[in-house]
């Protein structure tokens, strides 16, 4: 074992349709150590890790571990409908006789929380929780079966700002303590303040190797391969009034809205910022006209009516969902019927009662160029394609039907600096030719490089607007928790 | 996965081969007794072609709905209201010829369509599970059919709950003399080449396949699922309503309540090894209706119970079941 807590050695892993997306790498995590995994979407991040945590067999090569190698996916695996205890002991419940001994479960549970310092609510259920406290239930329930490591695959990419520094706070803890930690990221900042070393893979190999006190800078220039891609241009046109939102009152889930008004112009982009579940949901499924509500929504002067979304759509409004494989995809479909979807009623794409495979194919090789979407081929599933490449895609799909109002839920969440930049590039170009845009991000220094305005939601109410000139961390800081400004 | 699909086979092989011992007879024996009597000569062949039409109506019917995400498990209720219409219709007009005929399988049709639209408004509408509707609404038409010919319909001397007899005018027209073999047959083809074209070329087929294969995604696209609900299970129901019509017409010649004994199950079981592809459903259908028309002579010849045949049909599920399990193992979970 050479004292490795985990070691990789020449993986090489081929998927069925020959898409090679590990070629010969290696891997070793020390006992003790934060070792952080970066790279673009589709460098092959995932599928290493799903390899080292015997998600997935490697085509080739050979994973050793010290012990068991515990595993926390990118999107929850929880059972939404049971306790936090009973999904921290699944598996291995403590059993008196026949029965689950549910009071040693739960003093389980409530020792391993105070030993790895990570609070969690032994008796809350999953679907109350908010997506960093589902994420600490993942870890300790990884925790309770001791691994000599940890692997998490983007932890940072569903929480809040102030979230992601207190987990890697205590991922670092966790480290010194003896558990080794491997994180698979895309996010920078984080990687190069709390990582002990870091391992850059691009296109199935690695691409460099870095130690404490990298710059993110050259990290980043290792994941792309060259320098980073610049912005687009803003280019100020004329502006007319486009979405008028009055005295919205909706709901979707526990995410609320009350008595809100808001306008979006032609040829502006306006960002929605706010603490996770301040009302974001809750508004874009009412603009998107999939939620009940009280007030009015009009686009371009015509009211909508809600429960419609397919009205919604005839009127000129195209989404980016915030969760693209269950909002947005049909994953077992091909990229070009994938990128029909929801234009199919409409010239060019629908002959009569057909739907016309040749514009549906020429419509995918436009946006597979105009948005740098890598895929095998036009035939290539949606599943097939990385998370990052799965984005493009919806942009790409999006935008290709020249919308009047663009509604783009967390739209570069989850993927890479390159790909990031690239879709915020297509999304200023689409506001300079006259799209109205509503963003909605839990990303500031997205919004900070997309809005021309800026609207802070708290517990489903305005708490404060900022233009562009007027951008100022602080003080948007402030209306993010709830401090009325401008 | 090619060589999971042959260790399947050979496991069927050796399943069937298996049960055939425990029954006390040579399961090569057993095999020939099979194949003889579903393909031994002209008659046999055209029994066999026979079955594969009763089948393939509720199999296209069960895996059109199913593309659509929905699980009609009512062909058999479907059918027996499109026969029963179709009966009805056909014993109306002794002398109408080929325009009664026209006219039994288009009621036929209808009524099994008005039977799936019943679970369709109850899903669409209320969002009703159309399993359960469906199941019900086959003991409903059973009753109702046995009640309204027991009683407002009952033809004059009848002793059951039949029609009178059809005249020959509205007998579907036979492909071989001397057999049972009629048009059903090519009338189900054509309608498994018709549903192949909607569900790949159309835009109703494109929407449907979105609501099956991915719901949320569909309704963001602006398809309304509650429409697809509906109008698939009113077609799902329509086919199989026409299968019942063309059994009425083609092969028992009046309404009998018992027309459709068990192919809207077995339907189920067609549709899903043909892959929900309505071209391989048809291949499947004859593959199944060799199964079923070989189980007679089977039983008769090799004295094996023909309820061995059950068991393989129902290991090929089994064994479909599992091939998912082969095919996860090489990707990662989406």
């Amino acid at each position: 074992m050479d004292g490795f807590a985990l070691e990789l050695r020449e993986i090489v892993k081929t998927y069925p349709g020959g898409v090679r997306a590990l070629d010969g790498v290696d891997l070793a995590v020390r006992p003790r150590e934060l070792h952080a995994l970066c790279g673009e979407n589709g460098a092959g991040k995932t599928t290493l890790a799903a390899i080292a945590a015997a998600r997935l067999q490697a085509t080739r090569g050979r994973v050793t571990a010290a012990g068991t190698v515990g595993f926390v996916p990118q999107h929850p695996h929880l059972v939404e409908r049971m306790r936090v205890w009973e999904n921290v002991v699944l598996g291995r419940e403590p059993r008196r006789g026949l029965r689950l001994d549910a009071v040693a479960a739960r003093e389980r549970v409530r020792n391993l929380s105070a030993r790895f310092a990570l609070p969690v609510e032994p008796d809350a259920r999953i679907e109350s929780l908010d997506a960093g406290a589902m994420q600490r239930v993942e870890i300790l329930r990884e925790l309770a079966r001791e691994p000599a490591v940890l692997i998490l695959d983007e932890p940072t990419a569903a929480l809040a700002p102030g979230e992601s520094d207190a987990l890697f706070a205590t991922l670092q803890t966790l480290a010194a303590s003896g558990t080794a930690i491997l994180v698979v990221t895309h996010d920078l900042g984080d990687i190069a303040e709390y990582a002990e070393r870091i391992t850059v893979l691009r296109a199935g190999r690695v691409a460099a190797r870095f130690e404490r006190g990298a710059r993110a800078s050259e990290i980043a220039r290792a994941m792309v391969g060259g320098e980073l891609p610049v912005l687009a241009t803003r280019i100020d046109g004329p502006t007319a009034p486009c979405l008028e939102v009055r005295a919205l009152s909706a709901r979707a889930g526990a995410d609320a809205l009350h008595d809100f008004d808001l306008d979006v112009r032609a040829g502006e982009i306006v960002g929605i910022a706010g603490v996770e579940g301040n009302g974001q949901r809750a508004l874009a499924d009412a603009v998107a006209g999939l939620t009940p509500y009280r007030g009015t929504v009009r686009l371009d002067g015509r009211e909508l009516s809600a429960g419609d979304p397919g009205g919604r759509i005839a009127a000129g409004l195209r989404t980016i969902p915030r969760d693209r494989q269950r909002e947005g995809l049909v994953l077992e479909w091909t990229l070009a019927e994938n990128l029909a979807l929801g234009d199919q009623r409409r010239r060019p794409l629908r002959r009569g009662p057909f739907l016309d495979r040749e514009a549906a194919r020429a419509r995918a090789r436009d946006v597979i160029a105009r948005f740098d979407v890598r895929a095998p081929s036009l035939e290539a599933r949606a599943y097939a394609l990385s998370g990052g490449n799965q984005q493009k895609l919806l942009a790409g799909r999006a935008l290709a039907a020249r919308p009047r109002l663009l509604l783009a839920c967390e739209p570069t969440r989850g993927i890479d600096v390159g790909a990031a930049a690239l879709l915020r590039s297509r999304v200023i170009e689409a506001r300079n030719a006259g799209v109205a845009v509503l963003v909605i991000s839990l990303e500031l220094d997205e919004l900070f490089e997309l809005a021309d305005r800026i609207v802070v939601l708290f517990r489903g109410t305005r708490t404060g607007e900022f233009a562009r000139d007027g951008f100022d961390r602080a003080r948007i800081g402030a209306a993010l928790a709830g401090v009325r400004a401008g | 996965m090619r060589a999971a699909a042959w260790v399947a086979v050979g496991g069927l092989a050796l399943a069937g081969a298996g049960a055939t011992l425990l029954a006390g007879a040579n399961p090569l024996e057993a095999a020939g007794a099979l194949l003889r009597g579903a393909l031994g000569g002209p008659q046999q062949i055209a029994e066999t072609l026979v079955q594969t039409a009763s089948l393939l109506f509720p199999a296209l019917a069960v895996g059109f709905a199913l593309r659509g995400g929905l699980f009609n498990i009512g062909a058999d209720g479907q059918a027996v209201a499109g026969g029963l219409v179709a009966g009805l219709i056909g014993a109306a007009w002794p002398g109408a010829g080929g325009f009664a005929l026209v006219a039994a399988l288009a009621g036929g049709t209808l009524a099994g369509g008005a039977w799936g639209a019943l679970a369709g408004v109850l899903r669409a509408r209320f969002g009703g599970s159309e399993v359960i509707a469906t199941l019900m609404l086959n003991v409903l038409a059973g009753l109702l059919a046995t009640y309204l010919l027991s009683g407002p319909l009952r033809a004059p001397g009848a002793t059951g709950p039949e029609t009178a007899a059809l005249p020959e005018s509205v007998w579907l027209p036979l492909l071989m003399p001397g057999t049972r073999l009629s048009v059903a047959l090519p009338l189900a083809l054509a309608l498994a080449a018709a549903l192949q074209i909607v569900l790949r070329r159309t835009i109703y087929g494109f929407e449907l396949r979105a609501a099956g294969l991915a719901p949320e995604t569909a309704r963001r696209a602006g398809i309304d699922l509650g429409a697809i609900a509906f109008s698939a299970l009113s077609l799902s129901g329509a086919m199989a309503g026409l299968g019942g019509a063309t059994i009425v017409t083609g092969v028992l010649h009046r309404f009998d309540p018992a027309l459709s004994p068990g192919y809207g199950f077995i339907g189920i079981a067609v549709a899903l090894v043909g892959g929900l592809e309505p071209a391989r459903i048809a291949l499947s259908a004859f593959g199944f209706a060799i199964l079923q028309s070989g189980s007679l002579t089977l039983q008769a010849f090799a004295h094996v119970p023909k309820d061995v045949i059950v068991l393989l049909e129902g290991l090929a599920i089994v064994a479909l079941a599992g091939r998912r399990a082969f095919v996860a193992r090489a990707t990662l979970p989406p």
